[in-house]
């Protein structure tokens, strides 16, 4: 749009304002610059790569080759026996990265999905850095059952189909739910990844040359941009933005069941559906912002997209979930406690007082402790690197969670004959190769696909204006739409 | 009906293009022959065009039914085609709440996988033909595409250049 | 009024079909149990170091405890520990590929081996831990094979298995007694850890029928214990202890 559409001082035009200058170095939506500039800064963003871009790269290509591949063929050929499971700890680190990658994938939609909802303008630039996440990390978590399963080369017999005795999937087993509820999660979050992709793939289809062309061209699907196209379009992200909420929450509470559905000492328990949500978006929101950090840090013309506020904004959100998180920790130790029950109890001392006790605590620290004491500081939560570490911290502390409620867990059981501590041994390399495979995909991701959503950052510059109230300046959103 | 040419102006803001488009009504190019090819999601309203027909909610509605359907066989036909009734624990042999569970994912799974799909139906997508497009749109331009007969071509373009365009010429299919 | 509150359902009333009593008081603790079991029914030789890992393959254990605290010490008798073939067992409706599931005719909890994808979610589920996980395809040297039990497959990596009370021993008297056109009679036939049993601790048959020794066994002693039953599980086995 032209200038006097942007969301500049000339809206209060004549009145010298030395605030105004202060609100366009902080809001990126009242600092705009020309469409044509911001799609010139994205395309060049995606096309550097410096040595050390690639450095990296082959680092973790070499990783996941032989922590991820290398390391499952032998788990394959091998079997279970390879990884630290056995009688009582049936279930090991696979299912602790399951469920953590899960965690993980659910910023993506919280951010892209609720925010959009309630038009929490601040979300705009980085609503496809998280849903680049939502579905990288499912990736991850999608790997990581299969390498728990004994037979993975039949896994294929819990999808939805008969065999040739009309023998369909038992709809009894939280796992097949589990399955339908993780396959639509991940099918759905892609789309919805996807189709507000397709105008900026159209804007970077129309300025690149080469294969990129061809890749552009292809995944730009033809669109120019026409009315009808926006109306569908427009129409598709709303239908998503509504419907792909209950579906991330029946996610991680469908995940939760495979715990509370069992009836062991510590997993039975109501409250897990919520506690589990709660903790994915914790960990979610810590996974965001220390992507959003090294995307900011490392990236070409990044500074300018993503900006102090957007720290702020998700710090003050990730301050509100880490409440929750404790809320509901609180809420299940005290029952669980007060209820007395003989294996419960020695489950809750073997927590605290076992060999993993250290675990437990700091799980305390980095869940709750760390983020209250950091986060509710204005500038230390605007501070990228510092909310970085506090988002390490988080996804630390809620790895240790999923850790502590699986192999820890399931140590004490109702046959005290069985008990015995859990070791991994495969699954330390296939973990971190996950990971790498995690940072890969996102590095090869940031390289093809415009990380910032350009059509929609202008939209919000559109919106956005100053208005004089007496002698304050405020900010106003117009709704467009 | 006599030969058409199709005509494309770019504006660099709302409200020429807003002001052409009347114009262009005025003149009797009916808002049919118009179509607005823009790189931001401009609405019907701000242009003062009629408001477009989407068949994507309908298309999401159809989803979630046929996605319903299915569940509902998975859940209540499916035990049944397996000539033994397998027990499993005491629980009934069509569960009540796990069925609701299988019901709410697959009917989500059809109703997003459906609005996902209408998106490609309602627009033609993928569609890689030739198409009057100039990459300037994708800078945030507004273009007017004009269908009109050749008489009325001079006509056409005159009135845009007046009303602002920055760039008015015959629009020519193109490989984008 | 009354008539609107329902009776509460005591699970002792609800009986299987087989069943088995188990005298810990005349257990020795000689593992008898534990060998023949592993001979009848095919079990692979996991070796000492994955079976001191907890990876033993055993359908049956003997778990004893030590109790008290020192000088004050004593061992606990011998609790032969295996599949309690619930009634309403927590280990069918977790797996979703239908490998564990609830026989209707003997009303006992089969094992589907070649349904089996390895989840290991029904193992979590059962609160008696007895479901043991083919962790490796273990090797069984020569001259072993030669001893493997025809009525019985031979399991392979990444299946879950556990004990099925002889399942291939219930169904020859069965089809034998059918061909002779006759019942079943009470003490026909044993699982292969009753009959090994030197102290006669473990006595199966059917629980169901007032007559069999297990019912003349449970109602003697009459203070027969079943496992965790307030979990609701509806186990087929009785345990008697200091009687």
């Amino acid at each position: 749009m032209s200038d006097q559409n942007k969301p500049s001082v000339q809206g209060t035009a004549g009145h010298h304002d030395h605030g105004e200058e202060h609100f366009r170095e902080k809001h990126l939506l009242l600092d705009p610059l020309p469409r044509g500039e911001m799609n010139a800064m994205v395309m060049e963003s995606m096309q550097t790569t410096s040595w050390r871009f690639w450095l990296v790269f082959a680092i973790l290509s070499a990783i996941v080759v032989y922590g991820l591949f290398y390391k499952w063929g032998v788990l394959i050929l091998k079997g279970q026996g390879e990884a630290g499971v056995m009688r009582p700890d049936y279930w090991g680190i696979f299912l602790v990265n399951t469920v953590f990658w899960i965690g993980i994938s659910h910023a993506g939609t919280f951010i892209s999905a609720i925010l959009r909802v309630f038009k929490a303008e601040f979300r705009r630039p980085f609503t496809r850095a998280a849903e680049l996440m939502t579905t990288f990390g499912l990736v991850q978590a999608g790997f990581s059952v299969f390498m728990h399963m004994g037979r993975v080369w039949l896994a294929y017999w819990l999808f939805p189909y008969a065999n040739q005795r009309m023998l369909w999937p038992n709809l009894h087993s939280p796992l097949t739910w589990d399955l339908l509820a993780i396959t639509t999660y991940l099918l759905s979050s892609t789309m919805y990844l996807f189709l507000p992709l397709i105008p900026d793939m159209a804007m970077a289809r129309d300025r690149s040359t080469g294969w990129r062309k061809t890749f552009y061209k292809i995944l730009a699907l033809g669109f120019r941009g026409t009315e009808g196209e926006w109306t569908h379009l427009r129409n598709a992200m709303n239908i998503f933005a509504f419907a792909i909420i209950p579906v991330m929450f029946s996610v991680h509470t469908i995940v939760s069941w495979d715990f509370a559905a069992a009836t062991r000492p510590g997993w039975n328990s109501t409250i897990f559906g919520p506690y589990f949500v709660v903790g994915a978006l914790h960990s979610g929101m810590g996974a965001v912002v220390m992507v959003l950090a090294i995307v900011r840090g490392t990236m070409k013309h990044m500074k300018y997209f993503i900006r102090p506020e957007h720290f702020e904004a998700i710090g003050k959100l990730m301050l509100i979930i880490s409440m929750g998180w404790a809320y509901f920790f609180f809420n299940d130790y005290l029952v669980q406690w007060y209820g007395g029950d003989k294996w419960t109890k020695q489950l809750l001392h073997f927590h605290e007082a076992g060999p993993l006790g250290w675990m437990w605590f700091a799980m305390l620290v980095f869940n709750v402790v760390i983020p209250w004491s950091v986060l509710w500081n204005h500038k230390w939560r605007s501070s990228p690197w510092l909310i970085f570490f506090v988002g390490l911290f988080i996804n630390v502390g809620m790895w240790f969670e999923r850790y502590i409620i699986i192999p820890v867990s399931v140590t004490i059981n109702r046959m005290p004959f069985t008990w015995r501590l859990y070791e991994p041994a495969i699954e330390i390399p296939m973990s971190i190769g996950t990971l790498a495979l995690f940072i890969l995909l996102y590095m090869a991701a940031s390289r093809l696909v415009p990380l910032i959503p350009v059509w929609e950052v202008q939209e919000g510059q559109m919106a956005h204006k100053l208005t004089r109230f007496g002698r304050k300046t405020v900010v106003t959103v117009s709704e467009l739409e | 009906m006599a030969e058409e040419k199709s005509i494309l102006a770019v504006f660099s803001d709302l409200e020429p293009a807003a002001n052409a488009i009347e114009h262009l009504r005025s003149l009797g190019i009916h808002d049919d022959c118009m179509n607005i090819i823009s790189g931001i999601p401009v609405t019907e309203a701000m242009l003062g065009r009629p408001s477009q027909w989407t068949n994507v909610p309908r298309i999401a509605l159809g989803g979630a039914i046929l996605g319903f359907l299915g569940a509902g066989f998975l859940v209540f036909v499916s035990p049944y085609l397996y000539p033994y009734p397998i027990q499993v624990s005491s629980q009934a042999f069509v569960p009540g709440p796990p069925s609701v569970v299988v019901l709410f994912e697959i009917t989500m799974l059809g109703m997003l996988t459906s609005t996902f799909l209408g998106v490609f139906l309602d627009s033609l997508f993928p569609s890689y033909r030739p198409m009057k497009y100039v990459p300037e749109i994708s800078d945030g331009k507004i273009a007017i595409l004009v269908e009109c007969a050749v008489p009325e071509e001079g006509k056409v373009t005159e009135k845009l250049r007046k009303m602002g365009a920055e760039s008015v010429q015959l629009a020519e299919a193109q490989h984008l | 009024m009354n008539s609107k509150i329902p009776e509460i359902k005591l699970s002792e009333e609800q009986t299987g079909k087989w069943g088995m009593v188990i005298d810990q008081d005349i257990c020795t603790g000689c593992q008898a149990c534990v060998a023949a079991c592993a001979m009848e029914n095919n079990l692979s030789f996991v070796g000492e170091v994955d079976a001191g890992y907890g990876r033993s393959m055993h359908w049956i254990r003997i778990e004893r405890f030590w109790e008290g605290e020192y000088p004050e010490v004593k061992m606990t008798p011998g609790q032969p520990m295996m599949c309690q073939q619930c009634g309403s067992a927590p280990c069918e409706p977790v797996c979703p590929a239908f490998a564990t599931v609830h026989s209707q005719a003997e009303q006992l909890n089969l094992q589907v081996y070649n349904r089996c994808v390895g989840t290991r979610y029904c193992a979590n589920n059962c609160p008696y831990q007895v479901r043991s996980f083919n962790w490796r395809d273990y090797v069984r040297p020569e001259p072993l094979p030669n001893q493997l039990n025809p009525d019985v497959t031979v399991r392979r990596m990444g299946v879950m298995e556990k004990c099925t009370f002889c399942i291939q021993r219930i169904h020859k008297a069965e089809d034998k007694a059918k061909s002779e056109g006759r019942e079943l009679t009470d003490g026909e036939f044993t699982t292969a850890c009753a009959q090994a049993c030197p102290a006669n601790a473990i006595t199966f048959g059917r629980i169901d029928q007032p007559e069999s020794l297990v019912s003349q066994l449970i109602r003697k002693h009459g203070h027969g214990v079943k496992h965790l039953e307030e979990l609701g599980t509806l186990p087929s086995v009785t345990y008697f202890k200091g009687g």
